[in-house]
């Protein structure tokens, strides 16, 4: 059965997008992204106008995240300490991301940027993750020993401002998490996105958290910046469609409950592998997209 | 004064005398419901007094006008970026013709490009001299056409009886909410001889509206509303899941 998207203006048969949200759930809960990365492309393909799909994302990731989030609470694998000082630095990244999103609109080309910083940080961190994660994975086979990053002290851990995190098991410098939590958030602005797939590998590489805090302590910043990008969507742009939503989050709750349960069998290698691949694959993607002539060489929109 | 009277009637006689049109619509509201999918309406009509000859008639219905923008995208440095665009002006946002035959052979060049007979008519308004248009016109009347919100039919207008016609136009879920106009055209040699215009209302009716109205109206509440409904699933989804372990 077709449903009308009352903003949208359109009808979309309603598998279709449980389906779609059930799916990008499931990421969610498994490994602690929001998943805006993939399903605004996937809903701008379904033929919805762009403002409406970035905007009814972000209530979906709010939704998902905030199921995931509260599954892993239960499992005591959150760092609020962690989650709330990257959200300190998340917000003010986020403020300074919209004043840069105005500047490179007016100079045009937005979507090139967008398209090139999502390769460049895309391809870096799935290279990064997916030689660690293979090289981890090879070595625990090899000796059948667990190798713990734990313990081990990076240089930006000594900087000024120590602060305990106990869930994570860490003294380390709050600076880092704030300047990530900052970094993050800006990006997120411009990209139009939640930011996860950034948010777990800082954590995992730059922090040294334990991999399973990682996952439920970014779900919880996650939360805070969809919720807040929700409602800023619907007071500037009223580009979100509270039914495209309501289909969405049914969906994407029963995913990322899936996503949470399998996330609990697997390994933190397995995890950062996936991961890892997705990444790497939706960078490929666009990569193609930037070099490649594109079928349509023409972009029709309606003036405002 | 009588006769100018006189004259004036002389002038206007040969209108009433002649052949000319009646028409109507199946209906003249769409209203968007929760499973709307589109819908087809039907215009209909007679040509009272017809000629000998079989009466030629154009159907058009137009949505409102709107500006839309046109990007290209051009390869440079290896790469593919949006490099030029052209704002078209005053362009339908739905558009369908439809003749009893091809239109070339309805009607004279003159009177296609005058009343915006077919495709290769629909023309943006007020451009500047040094804009190049054309290719951005041809790609925007493409997509749409793929999108099914531009339609030409060079049969469509399907002749009932000698003088009874009708036409079917499928107007997709896509098509914009408004007042749209369908008008009828009665050809001889090549022009139009006579006219009628109907009008077509497209709205949202029911919870569809009232959500559309709220967004709108107090779009802080309807941003934190659905904020909270999102939570409130996710809440719920984490504890259901729970008892089920």
């Amino acid at each position: 059965m077709e449903i009308y998207l009352p903003i949208a203006g359109m009808s979309v048969h309603w598998l279709t997008i449980l389906g779609l949200g059930a799916a990008i759930g499931f990421l969610s809960g498994l490994l602690g992204v929001g998943g805006g990365f993939l399903l605004t492309p996937f809903l701008i393909f379904l033929g919805l106008p762009s403002p409406v799909a970035v905007a009814t994302t972000a209530s979906h990731i709010t939704a998902s995240s905030m199921s995931g989030a509260l599954t892993q609470w239960r499992k005591r694998a959150i760092d609020l300490k962690m989650a709330a000082v990257m959200t300190l630095g998340g917000l003010a990244g986020t403020g300074s991301g919209v004043w840069l999103f105005g500047i490179l609109r007016r100079a045009g080309q937005m979507d090139v940027v967008v398209s090139a910083s999502y390769v460049v940080i895309l391809g870096f961190i799935g290279t990064l993750m997916l030689r660690e994660s293979l090289a981890t994975l090879r070595a625990t086979r090899a000796a059948s020993a667990p190798l713990s990053t734990r313990t081990q002290h990076v240089w930006i851990h000594g900087w000024p401002l120590k602060a305990r995190f106990p869930a994570s098991r860490l003294y380390i410098s709050v600076l880092p998490p704030l300047g990530i939590g900052f970094l993050v958030g800006a990006l997120s602005a411009i990209l139009g996105i939640g930011g996860g797939f950034m948010v777990v590998p800082a954590m995992i590489y730059l922090l040294r958290m334990p991999t399973n805090v990682v996952i439920g302590t970014s779900l919880v910043q996650i939360i805070i910046v969809a919720a807040a990008t929700t409602i800023l969507q619907a007071v500037n742009n009223h580009a979100v469609d509270a039914m495209l939503a309501l289909f969405l989050v049914i969906g994407g709750v029963i995913g990322a409950q899936l996503g949470v349960r399998l996330s609990s069998r697997l390994s933190g290698e397995q995890l950062r592998l996936i991961l890892a691949v997705i990444v790497l694959a939706v960078a490929v993607r666009l990569c193609f997209g930037l070099v490649v002539r594109p079928d349509e060489i023409y972009t029709v929109t309606v003036a405002p | 004064m009588r006769r100018v009277a006189l004259l004036l009637l002389f002038w206007l006689t040969p209108a009433f005398a002649d052949e000319h049109l009646v028409s109507g619509l199946s209906q003249d509201t769409i209203e968007i419901r929760a499973n709307y999918n589109g819908a087809e309406i039907t215009v209909f009509g007679a040509v009272e007094r017809p000629d000998t000859e079989k009466p030629n008639v154009i159907v058009v219905v137009r949505g409102q006008e709107q500006d839309m923008r046109v990007l290209r995208k051009e390869r440079v440095a290896g790469i593919w970026i949006n490099r030029s665009r052209v704002l078209l002006r005053a362009m339908p946002s739905y558009y369908f013709v439809a003749g009893n035959r091809p239109l070339d052979r309805i009607a004279a060049r003159d009177v296609r490009s005058r009343y915006a007979f077919g495709l290769d008519a629909v023309k943006p308004h007020g451009l500047k001299a040094d804009d190049q248009p054309e290719p951005f016109r041809e790609a925007l009347i493409a997509r749409m056409q793929r999108d099914r919100l531009y339609v030409q039919q060079e049969d469509g207008v399907e002749f009932l009886s000698g003088t009874l016609f009708r036409v079917r136009v499928p107007v997709p879920s896509t098509a914009p909410r408004g007042t749209y106009v369908a008008d009828v055209y009665l050809l001889r040699d090549g022009k139009v001889v006579d006219t009628k215009s109907s009008d077509l209302v497209i709205d949202q009716i029911g919870v569809e509206r009232q959500l559309y109205d709220f967004s709108r109206s107090r779009p802080l509440l309807y941003g934190v509303a659905t904020v909270l409904i999102a939570m409130l699933l996710g809440w719920a989804s984490s504890l259901m899941f729970r008892r089920a372990e």
